[in-house]
């Protein structure tokens, strides 16, 4: 049965259940950070939806290069939660073996990229990776995620110009959460951040982030567009901040002026509406499913909890394929006895 | 620091109405480490840019006021973001003095944080300093402590060249050094001799002046220290001095040992003192990796590290 288009009622309710995984492990891993189990963390409440509505269209085929506010992303693609916790812990079953800060991942095998903290930086590449997947036949599109204040970056403009000069099928997708650290949207940019691609040809399209409903039809069109060879593609996804921009941030310095605690933005809230409206799910299963993610959420953690960290001295590897002497000596250093 | 820095600033624009301070969240937010609070709503929003995120806008932006008139203090929010403004610094930056052959200059401070001990990982750690001291037309400085904050920071605003001014976030809020009221300056190229000894010395800057001097403190050394304060041109008079002192030389940095710093004081020393020396010359630095986020603590030079250097300077 479908729900609305053609969203089936089953779609729908994965859909929300994963936006309830999302929010809890958020809210898991604040309270983690807060009891020093977890370093750090940048909160992803309140961008829920539109993260979910990209990976519920991308294909397995598609290489996702997504920043470090996409949990709920990883999580409908299918990111085991395990393999969450262990970069969040830096563990030693940590693929990336504790080298990147929390939220700063790389699911090679679920065709997510690398996340790197400097904003943008990993624009230009999604379309080096276009290339090499046209050049190379390979199926599927080159989607990047970023927020508002990364369109500013030169890295932003450059990856734009050199996805339209050479047609590659890059779809740009800005999820503006109104904020970049303290500075609003409002100050990063007078121009229509969808509207940023027209300069070098590449069409844009606003849709509300916080709506599922929204969101899928919005980024059908742009997910079309990409796919059938025309090129890139930039999609600006309005949505909301619900918490800090990191824990390390206070925004009571620079959100003095808003009105509203911001749970009226809340997109899983607007979906549940919706669904108890349309009768897809009553209060009750709405409790369950709560207390089921939650469930999943504690528990999977504790799992996770009990692994032990790396070895220190790998820290030397991977610097390069073969060690140079450098390394090697260096190593050698740090274990010496005292 | 934090506060001796934030004081030094508001001095500065008080002082002189063509003070510009301008970078990403320096405005409302005072910055994320705090050392531009309150200036906005002292000095208002043509004073105090809250910029858009691009650092090579800042800075290029930054540089042009200096060129026309203006003193801008630019903040990049964290010394690992400053990449994207590397060819204005480079290209630009150092070498609008030279090329036109005097006729205009860049009165430019940028300030940023380095150095790790945050668990910031890979780009919240880096010590980029000998990327900036390769460049002649640059300056480059970094306080230890409150009081050569305020005063290296005046001292380059006093200049009519532009100045990296690197601060060692993990000192933000250590240091208890009491600060004078008022604008002072310390000398830029010269260095500090934190303690005489006759022993060895240890030549150090930045965010490992702390850990040297209670490593000295700790095991009783009989170390001359010097704290270099600027590294770029470095005070190669101190240097040699306590060299030919001492004639066993530690160099203690948290960049990476390869064609850092220390390579630099090396070379000096061997140039000019090498008849002095009883000991090889030891560094010990970070490790020539990139800034790992777990076993930070194995990266950064400690005590341990530092005393088995002392040990074989001693013992050699
Ligand atoms: C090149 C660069 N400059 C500065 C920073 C510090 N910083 C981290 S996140 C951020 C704001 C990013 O805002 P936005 O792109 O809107 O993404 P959001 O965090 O809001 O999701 C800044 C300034 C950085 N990481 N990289
Ligand atoms: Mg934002």
């Amino acid at each position: 049965m479908a729900m609305v288009g053609n969203l089936s009622n089953e779609q729908a309710i994965t859909a929300y259940r994963n936006a309830l995984r999302a929010r809890a492990l958020d809210m898991k891993i604040i309270s983690a950070q807060r009891q020093g189990i977890i370093g750090f963390h940048v909160p992803s409440q309140g961008q829920e939806i539109i993260q979910i509505a990209i990976s519920m269209l991308s294909d397995k085929e598609d290489l996702i290069f997504s920043y470090y506010r996409d949990l709920a992303m990883l999580l409908q693609r299918g990111v085991p939660l395990s393999m969450i916790y262990d970069q969040l812990l830096s563990n030693s079953k940590d693929f990336q073996k504790g080298r990147q800060m929390p939220d700063h991942f790389s699911f090679k095998e679920f065709n997510f990229s690398t996340v790197q903290s400097p904003v943008g930086a990993h624009l230009p590449l999604t379309v080096g990776a276009a290339y090499a997947m046209r050049y190379s036949k390979k199926k599927g599109i080159v989607i990047a995620t970023f927020g508002d204040g990364a369109t500013s970056t030169s890295d932003f403009h450059a990856a734009l110009s050199m996805a339209s000069v050479f047609n590659l099928g890059v779809l740009f997708i800005c999820e503006n959460n109104g904020w970049a650290i303290s500075v609003p949207t409002s100050k990063q940019t007078k121009a229509d951040i969808y509207k940023k691609g027209a300069g070098y040809g590449i069409p844009g399209k606003r849709v509300d982030g916080n709506d599922l409903i929204a969101s899928l039809a919005g980024l059908q069109e742009a997910f079309d567009y990409v796919r059938s060879g025309k090129g890139a593609y930039l999609v600006e996804a309005v949505t909301y901040r619900m918490g800090p921009h990191s824990t390390s941030d206070d925004p009571k310095k620079y959100r003095v002026d808003e009105i509203t605690d911001g749970s009226e933005n809340d997109p899983i809230r607007r979906l549940e509406n919706l669904m108890l409206r349309m009768g897809v799910l009553d209060s009750a299963s709405i409790q369950s499913m709560r207390a089921q993610a939650k469930e999943e959420i504690d528990r999977t953690f504790e799992e996770r909890m009990s692994i032990p960290p790396t070895e220190p001295e790998t820290i030397f590897d991977d610097v390069y394929e073969n060690p140079s002497w450098i390394q090697e000596e260096e190593r050698r250093d740090m274990n010496a006895p005292d | 620091m934090v506060q001796s820095l934030n004081g030094s600033i508001d001095m500065l624009m008080a002082e002189d109405e063509k003070v510009i301070v301008m970078g990403e969240d320096v405005g409302r937010d005072g910055g994320v480490f705090r050392v531009t609070d309150n200036l906005l709503n002292k000095y208002g929003d043509e004073r105090v840019l809250d910029t858009p995120l691009n650092e090579l806008a800042i800075i290029g932006m930054a540089t042009g006021m200096a060129m026309y008139g203006l003193k801008p203090i630019a903040e990049i929010q964290f010394q690992d973001y400053i990449f994207p403004a590397f060819d204005q610094i480079v290209n630009n930056i150092a070498k609008i003095r030279y090329r036109t052959g005097g006729r205009f200059s860049v009165p430019l401070i940028i300030r940023t944080p380095y150095g790790g001990g945050v668990r910031g990982g890979l780009y919240h750690s880096q010590s980029g300093e000998a990327y900036f001291a390769h460049t002649a037309g640059l300056t480059v400085v970094t306080p230890s402590n409150p009081y050569d904050a305020r005063g290296l920071l005046v001292a380059a605003s006093r200049r009519n060249d532009p100045v990296i001014f690197l601060e060692p976030k993990r000192l933000y809020r250590a240091g208890k050094t009491e600060v004078p009221d008022g604008l002072f300056e310390v000398e830029i190229g010269k260095a500090a001799r934190l303690r005489e000894g006759d022993e060895l010395s240890i030549i150090t800057y930045g965010s490992m002046v702390p850990t040297v001097m209670s490593t000295v403190e700790k095991n009783g050394l009989n170390a001359d220290v010097l704290d270099l304060r600027t590294i770029l041109p470095m005070d190669v008079d101190a240097i040699i001095t306590t060299a030919r002192k001492t004639g066993r030389v530690i160099i203690v940095h948290e960049a990476p040992r390869t064609l850092g710093v220390g390579a630099e004081i090396s070379a000096l020393i061997a140039e000019r003192a090498v008849d002095s020396l009883l000991a090889p010359i030891i560094r010990v630095t970070g490790y020539d990796i990139p800034y790992p986020y777990s076993h930070e603590e194995f990266y950064l030079p400690d005590e341990k590290r530092i005393m088995r250097a002392v040990d074989r300077v001693i013992k050699y």
